[in-house]
C-alpha cells in the first residue's frame, strides 16, 4: 500500500459495511476497507456480487444498511446534503455505463465536473483541450457521444473522471467492450494519474486487468472482501 | 484550478425547447387569463361600491303624499334649505317624476289621474353628520307621512353585496393561483422525470442541490413571466370587447383605460404567475433532488 497524501489521512475508510436490499439476503456482508492517498486497489469478483453496490457506497449514491463510512476523514454517512455534494465533488466516477449526456459534445462532457466547481472558462477550455489530446479525442471534441465509437466513448468518460484531478478515482468496469489499445491507453492513464496521488478503486471482473497494474488486489464473494493470500482470488 | 465564483452556474439541461415546458407556458396563460378577469371583476365591484357612496352618500330623498298643498311643500322646501349640513333641495317636477316611474307604469302613465306623491332630491354635505331621525320628526310636523330616504339601508345591502361578491371573486383568484402552484409542480415533477438520468448524474458528480434546482427555476420564471402576460393581454381584450359590445347600463362601472388599476391588475398578474411557478418549481426540484441520498 502507497500513501503519497498526508499521512494518517484515510482517503476511504469503510468500516464493516453491510447492505441489503428489502428482506433479501445480504449484498455486502462486513466489508472494510482503508485506502489512502496514492493507493491503488483493484476489487475483482463475478457478475453481481456486489461490487457496482461497494462502488455506489463509496461514491455516496447508495446508503449502506450497515457499518459506517469516512471520505477524506469525514463521516460521509453523517454529513448534511451540502457537504455530501462537497465531498462527491473530490471523488472521480467512470460508470459501468458511462451516462455520457447525449445533449452535450464530449468536450462539454469532459467538462462537467470543472463547470460543476465552478472554474473558469477560460480554465476550462484550457484543461479539455489538453486532456482531449491526452486521449487522443481532439478531433472529436465537437462530436456528440450517440456518434463516437464504443472506444471513443469510453475514453470521454475516463477524461470527465479524472479532468477536475480528484484524489479519489471510482471505476466500475472501467475496460468492458473496449478495444485493447483504448484498454493499453486506460491503463497509462490509471498508473499515471496514481504516480499522481490520486487514490483508485477499481472493480472489474476481468482478473487479467487486475493483474496489469501494481496494485492491491481484493476479492468480493458472497458479499465478502478478501485478500488473494487468503486463497479466494485466482 | 481558479474558482469563477461569479454569478451562478449555469447547467445546460434543454429545458428552453422542452415540449413540456410550453404545456407549462399555456396553462399559465389560461391561469391568468382567468386570475386577470377576476381582478377586473374586483376593480369594477370597487369602483361600484365607491361610486354608490359617493352618490348616494351626499344626497337624501324626501316624498311628500300627493295631497300636501304647494304651501306646505314650500315650507317644507325651506325647512331643509335652513337645516345645517344641506347644500340644496330641488322639488322634483312631476314630469320628471312620472319619467322615474315609466319603467313600472309604462309611458301612458296619466300623471294627473294618480296620486303621485312630489319628490324633493336633498343634496348634503357628506362630511356634515345630519340627525336624520330630528329631520324626520320636524318634517312631520309640517306634514304627515313625510318618508325621507337617506339611502343608508339600500347602500348597506348593496355594499354587503358586493363585499360577498369580491369574496368569491378573491378566492376564485386564491383557487387559480394554487392550481398555477400546482400544476406547475406537476409539470416540473414530469421535466425532472424526462431528465433522470442527467440529473443523477449532476448529483452523483457533486452538483448542489441548489445548482440543479437553478435552471427549472430560471425557466419555470421565464414561463411564468410570458404566460402571464399573454394571459393577461388576452383579458384585457376580452374586458375591450365585452365593453365595447354592450351597452353602458348593462355594465356595472365603467373603467376607463387610463385607470391605473387596470394596468396594475395586468403586471400583477403576469409577475404573479412568474413568481408562483419559480417558487413551486424550486421547491419541487428541491424535494424530488433530497430524495436522492
Amino acid at each position: 500500500m502507497r500513501g503519497c497524501g498526508p499521512a494518517g489521512v484515510a482517503v476511504v475508510r469503510l468500516d464493516s459495511i453491510g447492505k441489503s436490499y428489502g428482506a433479501g439476503a445480504d449484498v455486502l456482508h462486513d466489508v472494510s476497507l482503508t485506502l489512502e492517498a496514492g493507493d491503488f486497489c483493484c476489487v475483482t469478483g463475478e457478475c453481481g456480487v456486489g461490487k457496482t453496490t461497494l462502488l455506489n457506497i463509496v461514491t455516496l449514491a447508495e446508503q449502506p444498511s450497515a457499518g459506517s463510512l469516512t471520505l477524506f476523514d469525514i463521516d460521509a454517512l453523517a454529513a448534511d446534503r451540502a457537504t455530501r455534494a462537497a465531498l462527491r465533488r473530490r471523488i472521480g466516477i467512470v460508470f459501468q455505463d458511462l451516462r455520457l449526456l447525449d445533449h452535450l459534445s464530449a468536450g462539454d462532457n469532459i467538462a462537467l465536473p470543472l463547470r460543476i466547481a465552478r472554474v473558469r472558462e477560460d480554465e476550462i477550455r484550457d484543461h479539455v483541450n489538453e486532456l482531449a489530446d491526452w486521449f487522443g479525442l481532439a478531433h472529436r471534441i465537437e462530436a456528440h457521444p450517440p456518434i463516437l465509437s464504443a472506444g471513443e466513448r469510453q475514453r470521454v468518460a475516463v477524461a470527465r473522471a479524472i479532468v477536475s484531478r480528484p484524489e479519489l478515482l471510482i471505476a466500475d468496469e472501467p475496460a468492458a467492450g473496449v478495444d485493447d489499445e483504448t484498454a493499453a491507453t486506460l491503463a497509462h492513464v490509471f498508473e499515471r494519474l496514481n504516480g499522481l496521488g490520486t487514490a483508485l478503486l477499481i472493480a472489474t471482473r476481468d482478473v487479467a486487468l487486475a493483474q496489469q497494474f501494481e496494485c492491491r488486489r481484493l476479492h468480493l464473494e458472497r458479499g465478502e472482501l478478501t485478500s488473494p493470500d487468503s486463497g479466494a482470488w485466482q | 484550478m481558479t474558482l469563477q465564483n461569479t454569478g451562478p452556474l449555469r447547467l445546460d439541461l434543454s429545458l428552453a425547447g422542452d415540449p413540456i415546458g410550453r404545456v407549462l407556458c399555456w396553462v399559465l396563460a389560461l391561469l391568468g387569463y382567468l386570475a386577470v378577469v377576476g381582478g377586473i371583476a374586483l376593480v369594477l365591484l370597487s369602483s361600484d361600491i365607491g361610486e354608490w357612496d359617493r352618490s348616494l352618500g351626499s344626497s337624501l330623498t324626501l316624498q311628500i303624499p300627493a295631497e300636501v298643498s304647494a304651501a306646505r311643500i314650500e315650507t317644507i322646501l325651506a325647512l331643509l334649505r335652513q337645516t345645517a349640513g344641506v347644500r340644496g333641495a330641488r322639488l322634483l317636477e312631476l314630469a320628471e317624476t312620472a319619467k322615474l316611474l315609466e319603467p313600472w307604469l309604462g309611458p301612458a302613465a296619466a300623471t294627473a289621474t294618480l296620486p303621485i306623491p312630489r319628490l324633493v332630491d336633498v343634496q348634503v354635505d357628506p362630511k356634515a353628520a345630519i340627525d336624520i331621525a330630528d329631520l324626520r320628526q320636524k318634517l312631520s310636523s309640517v306634514a304627515a307621512n313625510i318618508q325621507l330616504d337617506d339611502h343608508r339601508q339600500w347602500l348597506d345591502n348593496a355594499r354587503s353585496t358586493a363585499i360577498r361578491l369580491a369574496s368569491l371573486v378573491a378566492a376564485g383568484i386564491a383557487i387559480v393561483t394554487l392550481s398555477a402552484a400546482a400544476l406547475t409542480a406537476a409539470l416540473t415533477r414530469a421535466r425532472l422525470a424526462v431528465r433522470r438520468e442527467t440529473i443523477e448524474l449532476l448529483h452523483l458528480i457533486g452538483a448542489a442541490d441548489g445548482d440543479v434546482a437553478r435552471p427549472f427555476q430560471a425557466d419555470a420564471l421565464r414561463r411564468g413571466l410570458l404566460g402571464g402576460a399573454i394571459g393577461a393581454a388576452a383579458a384585457l381584450v376580452t374586458w375591450l370587447v365585452v365593453s365595447g359590445v354592450m351597452p353602458a347600463h348593462a355594465l356595472p362601472a365603467v373603467v376607463a383605460w387610463s385607470d391605473w388599476r387596470l394596468w396594475g391588475v395586468t403586471i400583477a398578474a403576469a409577475l404573479v404567475a412568474g413568481l408562483v411557478a419559480m417558487v413551486a418549481a424550486r421547491i419541487t426540484a428541491l424535494r424530488r433532488l433530497s430524495l436522492m441520498p
